[in-house]
Order: structure tokens, then C-alpha cells, then sequence
């Protein structure tokens, strides 16, 4: 009988102690976060949208071997020795990128792709509202060479090389006509 | 055992006898932490029986792993146990840098390796605690665990880019360096939080309806617990000493001071539900303690002096196990040389609290089924993995 009423005597007690809590927490200011109303800002380094400086690529498919997930599709043409250029970090851009598409719906985040990019062209954004209705809206096209440019492009490099190709034969005739 | 087909399609692991009544519950139940799927025997208002039924979050890591290299695995580690990423990193690292034979890692890496660690396992720990209360009936706790869970997230996100599947920890480095001023946020953090856990005592842990509603059941036995291998909180729920923080340390965990603290059964039954939720309370407590000293101790330098560029362990296999926030995490990697595992197989240690269900639920009531599936804090990511 005294344990029968001990018991309830503390549970009264022990709620009212968790009552008090509570009272006292009415009066702390909220932590909730009335999300499109207002936004808190995300460290620079947040892992969210990729984005590619297409500039900047040079084409050397480092950052599609590490996706775990194959997300990255990266196509590439031989460029001519007078197309050649400059990236801004001094790199020689030997490759014309026709296409180069991330599929974030397949995305992991996993930053594994920013890592070995010699030019720091590919990083990962801190803007993350990119929701879309159709899954083929989130296949995101970095390349910037227009597509009736890529024949004309495919045809330049078919022809160098076989100007290439040419040369070498006729360099070796030569050696073995001396 | 014997298999009964049912209604033409359905096959059950046990023999009708009676008037048995099967309840399914899940795989779609708010309670039961994912989807897992229980096969109740009842009698009436009692359990006679509890059949685990797993795989509905099967996603094939072990095999999986074999395609990628070595720092592929680690996204994929991450969403073994994805509320405790971190020390399933540290478990799948250390069990590589092993069959490296890395040895000789900077300092502040192993600092910041314990601080992550410990952080995860606060992380990890409020959100069993807080659910545990959601799944006996107390809304409140699970609100304010939140609250500060997200402030160790927010720490988390700081520091790696993300908030849930960190990637953060690397074979032999970390993915960036800690920012500045990050250990004076994490003491703040500390200082914050401590007095948080006495507020936790006051509104959930020692409260008699929850102590009522949690002390006396699902007893999980010392013997019964060591015979199963469960392990973590579960297995110290019932008074066992066992951390392989202090057993086997890994890491720099030799060099601090704590406490590993134990179920007492001073409320009812030792092994009981509110001994092995307790026990997750005041493991916070210690985790606080190790991270004081860390943080105090955080050398300078640069943790990624020693990073391979290239992972290729050589030919052979190593097995590491460390202590995670649900238990015992073991890695098991074969290596053939090349740069992609041979096999990797994942230890997990809900797992095996989810297998000793059967001996900690029978003879329980129906209505305690929910209450003892909560305190084993089992996450169906790293069961069916």
C-alpha cells in the first residue's frame, strides 16, 4: 500500500519536475526555422549543386573515373594544334569537351569528382533548390560546344591525323630509302 | 522449424498450433526504426514468438564494394549505418590503412578522427534516446534531442560539406582540413549541451511513468547477450564492461580519460529497456569528457601529410573492429593486390541485437513489442546493408 502510493506520489513529482522544464522552455525563443520564409546561410564549402567551369576543363576525365556512381559523361574530340588553349590556371586544353553531363539525380554529393581536377573547374555549390519534375531536367549540360559544330570538329581531327599519319609514313620511306 | 504456406502464397517459419494469432508488424510501422518487418506468435495479449524478417533495405554494399577502389567504398560505407556515418568511416579507414600497414599518421589526423568519432556517437545517441521516447509515448524529449542534434550536424556540415553522409574521413587523411576556430564552436557546442543532458534526465530518464513503462521489460540477460554477441550500449545495458575503446584501443583512445558506463538495474530488472536507454545517456556524458580533452589536446600541423595518393594495399586480408554508437562495427577486407577490394564484408552490430530479439521479446506483452525493438536502437540501413 505505501509503495502503491509512493509510486504515484512520484509520478505526480516527477511529471511536475518535467512540467517545469517545459514552462520554462515557453519562453526561449523558437530554433525552428520557417524554411521559405527564411533561410540560414550554408557554409562555403557546402556539398550540394556540382557545377562545372566549362572553361577551365581540359578534358582529362579525371572526374569521371572517381564518381562512384557514373553520374559524369564526358565526350571528347582531339583538338588541332592551332585550336589549342589556355586555361586560366596555365593548363594546355587539348581536347574540345562536346559534351559533358552531370545527372544529379544520380549524384551521391561525395565530393570524390573535385578532388583530382588538376584546374579546380569542377566543385560543388552551396545552392541546393534544384528540384525539378522531370528526372531528365537534372541531367545538367555543362558542354558549351553547339552540336551542328561537332561534325565539322570530328572532320578536322580525322584529317589532321591522317596528315599525321601521312608524315610518319613518308618519314619512315625516307629512313629506309637511305 | 517448419514452413506453413498460408492463404496460397504466404509462407510462415513456425507451425500453427491453436488459436495463435500472427501479427505482421512492418514493414511499414512508425515504430519500428526502418523497414523491418516482425512475425508476432501471440497468445492473447503475450508474445510467443518474434521472427525478425530483414532485407527490405538490402542494397548489395558487400558486392558493390568489390566494383569500386578503395576510396570509392567510403560513400558507400557511409549509408551502411547513415545516423552514425562517421564511425563507419573510421571502421572501413582504419581496416584499410591495417592492410596498408599505415602506421605513421599525423597527429592531428588521430585527433581528429577521436573528435569525429565522438561527436557522431552524441549525434547518434540523442537520436536513439529521443526516438526511444517517441516510441513509449513522450514527444517532447525527441523535440529537444533534435534540437541539439542538429547543432552537432551543423558542427558536422562545418567541417566536411554535409550533413549526413560525410565522406569526410579518408584513407590516411581527412577530405579538408578542420576550418579555423572550430575547436572554440565545438567547446561552445560542449558547454551548450551538458547541462542539456540533466534537462534529458529530468523530463525522460527519471520520470516514473517512463521508468514504469520501461524498467522491467524486455531483460536482456548477461549470458544471454554474450551468447548472441550483441554488443554496444545493448551488451553494457546489462552490466557487462565491455568497450573496445578501452579493450582493444584504436586510435588515441588510450590516451583519455573515461568511463565506460554500465547498466546498474537500479529501477527494476538489470538488462532491462531503461538500462540499456540509460546506458546511451551516460555515454553522452563520456563522450563529452573524451571530447574536453581532445579538443584541449588538438595539435597543429597538417593531417593529410601522410595520404597515399594511390590505395593499393598489397595481397592479403585484415579485419578491424571499433566500437560504433549501436555496437561492435567490424570490416573485413581481402585484398588481391589491385586497387579494388577483393571482398569486403561488413560486420554489423544490429544485426546481432535484432537476432537476440526472439530471447529478449518472448513472454512479453504485445504492447511492449514497440518499447523493446526501440531499445535495442537497431538501424535497418547497416542490418540489410
Amino acid at each position: 500500500m505505501r509503495q502503491y502510493l509512493l509510486n504515484i506520489w512520484n509520478a505526480f513529482w516527477t511529471v511536475l519536475v518535467g512540467m517545469r522544464l517545459t514552462w520554462r522552455h515557453l519562453f526561449i525563443p523558437a530554433v525552428t526555422v520557417q524554411y521559405p520564409d527564411e533561410r540560414w546561410t550554408l557554409p562555403p564549402n557546402s556539398r550540394m549543386q556540382l557545377f562545372v567551369n566549362i572553361d577551365d576543363c581540359i578534358g582529362c576525365r579525371q572526374c569521371e573515373r572517381a564518381c562512384p556512381v557514373e553520374c559524369i559523361t564526358i565526350d571528347l574530340i582531339k583538338a588541332v594544334p592551332e585550336d589549342e588553349r589556355e586555361a586560366s590556371t596555365g593548363h594546355k586544353v587539348r581536347f574540345h569537351v562536346t559534351k559533358f553531363d552531370i545527372d544529379m539525380a544520380k549524384c551521391c554529393y561525395c565530393n570524390l569528382c573535385t578532388i583530382p581536377c588538376p584546374t579546380e573547374c569542377i566543385y560543388m555549390t552551396p545552392s541546393y533548390e534544384d528540384a525539378a519534375p522531370d528526372r531528365f531536367d537534372l541531367i545538367y549540360h555543362f558542354a558549351k560546344i553547339p552540336p551542328e559544330k561537332i561534325p565539322e570538329l570530328e572532320e578536322k581531327a580525322r584529317r589532321f591525323e591522317e596528315e599525321e599519319a601521312a608524315k610518319k609514313t613518308k618519314k619512315k620511306a625516307a629512313v629506309a630509302a637511305n | 522449424m517448419v514452413t506453413q504456406l498460408v492463404a496460397g502464397e504466404y509462407h510462415l517459419s513456425y507451425e500453427r498450433q491453436g488459436d495463435d494469432l500472427i501479427l505482421q508488424m512492418g514493414p511499414q510501422h512508425p515504430s519500428t526504426h526502418g523497414v523491418l518487418r516482425l512475425e508476432l506468435v501471440t497468445d492473447g495479449e503475450l508474445i510467443k514468438r518474434i521472427t525478425p524478417h530483414i532485407g527490405y533495405l538490402h542494397r548489395c554494399f558487400e558486392k558493390h564494394a568489390e566494383a569500386m577502389t578503395y576510396p570509392q567504398v567510403i560513400p558507400y560505407v557511409d549509408r551502411m549505418d547513415y545516423v552514425a556515418a562517421m564511425s563507419m568511416e573510421l571502421g572501413y579507414v582504419l581496416t584499410v590503412e591495417k592492410l596498408m600497414g599505415l602506421t605513421d599518421l599525423p597527429e592531428r589526423l588521430q585527433y581528429i578522427r577521436v573528435i569525429m568519432a565522438e561527436f557522431q556517437r552524441i549525434a547518434s545517441h540523442l537520436l536513439a534516446v529521443g526516438t526511444y521516447g517517441l516510441d513509449t509515448g513522450a514527444v517532447t524529449p525527441f523535440l529537444w534531442c533534435f534540437r541539439d542534434r542538429e547543432k552537432i550536424l551543423d558542427l558536422f556540415e562545418w567541417a566536411s560539406g554535409a550533413r549526413l553522409l560525410y565522406n569526410y574521413l579518408w584513407i590516411g587523411g581527412v577530405m579538408q582540413d578542420l576550418p579555423p576556430g572550430f575547436a572554440e564552436k565545438a567547446m561552445e557546442f560542449l558547454d551548450y549541451f551538458e547541462p542539456r543532458v540533466k534537462e534529458l534526465n529530468d523530463l525522460l530518464s527519471f520520470n516514473q511513468i517512463f521508468i514504469e513503462r520501461t524498467a522491467n521489460i524486455g531483460v536482456l540477460p548477461p549470458d544471454v547477450a554474450i551468447s548472441y554477441g550483441v554488443g554496444g550500449p545493448n551488451l553494457r545495458g546489462s552490466g557487462v564492461r565491455w568497450d573496445l575503446r578501452k579493450e582493444e584501443p584504436y586510435c588515441i583512445y588510450d590516451r583519455f580519460d573515461f568511463d565506460v558506463p554500465v547498466g546498474t538495474g537500479e529501477f527494476g530488472t538489470l538488462g532491462a529497456a531503461w538500462d540499456r536507454y540509460m546506458v546511451r545517456v551516460r555515454e553522452m556524458l563520456e563522450s563529452i569528457k573524451i571530447l574536453r580533452q581532445a579538443l584541449d589536446q588538438l595539435p597543429g600541423g597538417d593531417p593529410n601529410e601522410a595520404m597515399p595518393r594511390r590505395v593499393r594495399p598489397p595481397e592479403g586480408d585484415a579485419f578491424m573492429r571499433t566500437e560504433s554508437p549501436r555496437g561492435e562495427i567490424g570490416f573485413y577486407i581481402v585484398s588481391d593486390g589491385s586497387e579494388k577490394p577483393l571482398r569486403c564484408k561488413g560486420r554489423s552490430p544490429c544485426f546481432t541485437a535484432i537476432s537476440a530479439i526472439d530471447a529478449i521479446g518472448r513472454g512479453g506483452l504485445i504492447a511492449d513489442a514497440v518499447a523493446i525493438v526501440g531499445s535495442l536502437d537497431i538501424v535497418l540501413g547497416e542490418i540489410d546493408r
